[in-house]
Parts: structure tokens; sequence; C-alpha cells
């Protein structure tokens, strides 16, 4: 021990290893740990007290019912968008691990203002995310979801024969987008999930893909001969383009 | 479909919260249906004092505050406020560290049973800051908002946690390795 190095306080220790002291604080505290056994000893079992806590206290899980009945209300206005009722915990997890989405949301705030149906879809995406309703058809397999949509939509869409790696259709269900009846199209790549929305075009200009980012999602944008085509995800936008280019290739005539 | 800027926003910031705000509320009631109550008047509250949030401070330690006025108001929380007032307790919570041998810092914690007997012991403020901490992964700051303490009492009463849970597994576990 230094002598002009006093031993840590058990408030110092504490405040340490939770990363609350000052950068020059926590600096001379680990310089004093070089040298001092007994502090040392100190910081590593306070550690592992920390991680030990951290693994004993762990969330407590609400049941669906009552995470449902709080997120409506949370919407006065639940009555106006589609119903969506019973909870799935596989939204929920999802919706507890995306930290994303709460950074995000202030800054989206002033995108919806602008751009309206950027909004929409993302309000749809968000909504799917939070509500954990599964979709109208659940089903991974393309047989299953295209001809649901068939007679409850003014036009048809092919499903890709095969999706890119680590990406799997969950499922698909109808909705509306600036009042035009769309497919949704719930997609799950890796850990992220997508809303595919397709909705039909007038048959004008040509096809095309862009592509934008807003409040740390990413909104990509394809038009076929028929089809508008966008997808909304927090996922990373390459992943999203190998799913975009495999929905548009899956619509051009064979 | 027109609603204020200030409710979009408010089901906004508030819906990835609401696992987290159920969860305190359990920890803080230990009961299912009291913590929905908790969650639910919470978020009435919150609602008709958002015009008073100010965009850009924390959100979630803003709304963990009035989450936990609700408790201390609730049922449960009128009974636990009964209990002694923590910072009257700091002698006896005072930890005899007569300068432990190095190792004596050292403790097997990988007696699960044994740690959780000790939380379920501790002073329910000292465990509500613990699950602020450890649980919620506050900021120090944040949990001041919180607990509406000042900062340097929440650095010591979280030290005061886990000194306790310390000397409680030192007792049970019959010293250390
Ligand atoms: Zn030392």
């Amino acid at each position: 021990m230094i002598q002009d190095h006093k031993h840590l306080s058990h408030d110092e220790a504490s405040a340490f290893i939770d990363g609350e002291l000052s950068a020059s604080a926590a600096l001379d505290l680990e310089q004093h740990l070089t040298t001092c056994h007994s502090c040392t000893m100190l910081i590593v079992s306070a550690m592992q007290l920390k991680a030990a806590t951290a693994r004993a206290y762990e969330r407590v899980v609400a049941p669906p019912e009552a995470l449902s009945r709080l997120a409506a209300q949370l919407r006065p206005d639940a009555a106006k968008r589609p119903a969506r009722v019973s909870f799935g915990l596989w939204a929920w997890g999802a919706l507890a691990a995306s930290v994303i989405l709460v950074a995000s949301f202030i800054g989206w705030r002033q995108t919806r203002q602008s751009n309206n149906l950027a909004a929409e879809l993302l309000d749809q995406h968000l909504a799917v995310l939070s509500s954990g309703a599964p979709p109208e058809v659940i089903s991974s397999d393309r047989h299953t979801v295209k001809p649901w949509f068939q007679g409850r939509l003014p036009f048809s869409f092919n499903l890709p024969e095969v999706l890119p790696d680590g990406t799997t259709l969950n499922g698909g269900d109808l909705t509306y987008l600036h009042g035009q009846p769309a497919a949704l199209l719930l997609f799950n790549i890796g850990k992220h999930r997508a809303s595919v929305f397709l909705i039909q075009r007038s048959r004008n200009g040509s096809a095309s893909v862009s592509s934008g980012s807003q409040s740390g999602f990413v909104i990509q944008y394809a038009k076929t001969q028929d089809l508008g085509i966008t997808a909304v995800s927090d996922v990373n936008p390459s992943d999203l383009a190998l799913l975009m280019s495999a929905l548009v290739e899956a619509q051009s005539p064979r | 479909m027109r609603v204020p800027a200030s409710s979009v926003l408010f089901e906004q910031l508030a819906l990835p919260l609401l696992p987290a705000l159920y969860s305190h509320a359990f920890w803080l009631s230990r009961n299912h249906a009291e913590a929905e109550d908790i969650v639910q008047e919470t978020i009435a509250k919150a609602l008709r004092a958002f015009s008073s949030f100010q965009t850009g401070t924390n959100f979630k330690a803003w709304i963990f505050r009035i989450l936990r006025n609700t408790f201390l108001t609730s049922r449960t929380g009128i009974a636990a406020s009964r209990t002694v007032f923590l910072e009257d307790l700091a002698d006896l919570l005072e930890v005899t560290d007569t300068n432990p041998s190095p190792e004596d810092h050292l403790l097997r914690l990988n007696n699960q049973a044994a740690l959780t007997e000790a939380l379920e012991r501790l002073h329910p403020q000292l465990r509500e800051v613990l699950l602020l901490c450890e649980v919620e992964e506050l900021k120090y700051k944040e949990i001041a908002i919180v607990l509406d303490i000042p900062v340097g009492t929440v650095m010591s009463r979280i030290s005061r946690a886990r000194r306790t849970l310390y000397e409680d597994l030192r007792q049970q576990l019959g010293g250390s390795v």
C-alpha cells in the first residue's frame, strides 16, 4: 500500500463497480488496486455479489393479459385500430430486448409529422410488436400464407421459394395503408422483426428500390410492376435488403 | 386517427416500459393483482402529469418515480412505510467491519438459496434501491430522481444494501472461503 493512498471505502467500491465514479477518481482507484491486495479483494467480492444479486433478482414476467390491459390503457384511440386482443409472449420478449425502440421514439415524433406514410407504416410495425397479437394467419409456409390472402385482397402477390439465411416468415395479416387494403407479412431476421407491407400500385413507372433510415428504423421501399413493397425493421439495412430483393424477385413473371 | 402529439409520444415512451414497471411494482408489492393496479394508476397519473414532463429528460426515472409514489400510497405501501425509516436504522445496519483479512472479502456466492434468503431479509428500502440498480440498471442520478433523495444517499444506500447482504451471507455460510 502506498502511504498517500487510503484504502477505499465501501461506498467508493460500490460506486466503482456500478461505473459511477468520475474518470479521474476511477483512475486513482485503479492505481491503488495495482498495489493493494486487500482493496482488490474487496472489489472482486463486490463484483461477485453484484452479479449474483442480478441473477437472483430477475425481472418478474407480467401475465400477458395484464400487459394487454395496461397497453390498452395507453391508447385511448385503441378502438379505431385493428383489434388485437391477445398477447403473445414472443412479442414482449422482442420488445423488452429492443432498447433501440425507446431511444428512437423522440426522434420519431418529428418524423411522423413530416412523413405520413412512413409514420403509418412505423405505427403499424410498432403496433404489431407491442400488441403481441399473433397474426391472422400464423404460418411459416408460403403455401399457407399466400392462399389466405386470396379473395381478401384485390391483388395477388408471390412469396419467395427460398428466404435469405436467418430469415423466417411468421405469418401475415390484412391491413390498410392510406385507406387501401394491404398485405402485412411478418418476418424474423435473426432476432429482429420486420414488417413488410404489400400494396397494389397503379401500372405506371418502372420497378425501383429505395431505402431510408428513420429514428433507428430502416424503411425500404421497392416497386414492382404491380406492387409497392415496403419493409420496416430495426435490423441492419443489408439484411433487410436481402429480404426485399427476394420479395421483388418473386414478383417477376416467370 | 388524429390524436394529440403528446398522447402519441406518451404511448411511445411508456409502452416499452410496461414490463419493467410491472416487474418493479410486483417486487414492491409482492402481489400480481396489486402490481397491475399500481401500474394502472401510475399510467393514469403519468398521463395527467405528462405535460409537466420535459422532453429530453429521463422518462424512465420520471415514471418510476410516479410508480413508487403510487406504491407508497397503496395498501401495501402504507404498511411498509410504517416501518422505521431507513436512516434511523443506520446504527443497526452499520456493518461491523473490523478490518477483515483480504480473503475474508470473498464469499461463496454459488449458494443461490442463501442469497435469495438474504435478499428476502433485506430491509425493503435497501431491496428497492438494489432492484433499481441491478434489475432496472438505472444510474445513481436516475435512482435519486425515483427515490427523491440525493445522489450521495443513493450511493451509501446501495453500498449499505450490499454490506448487509454480505454480512448475512457470511453468517449463513459460516465464514469465508
Ligand atoms: Zn487498499
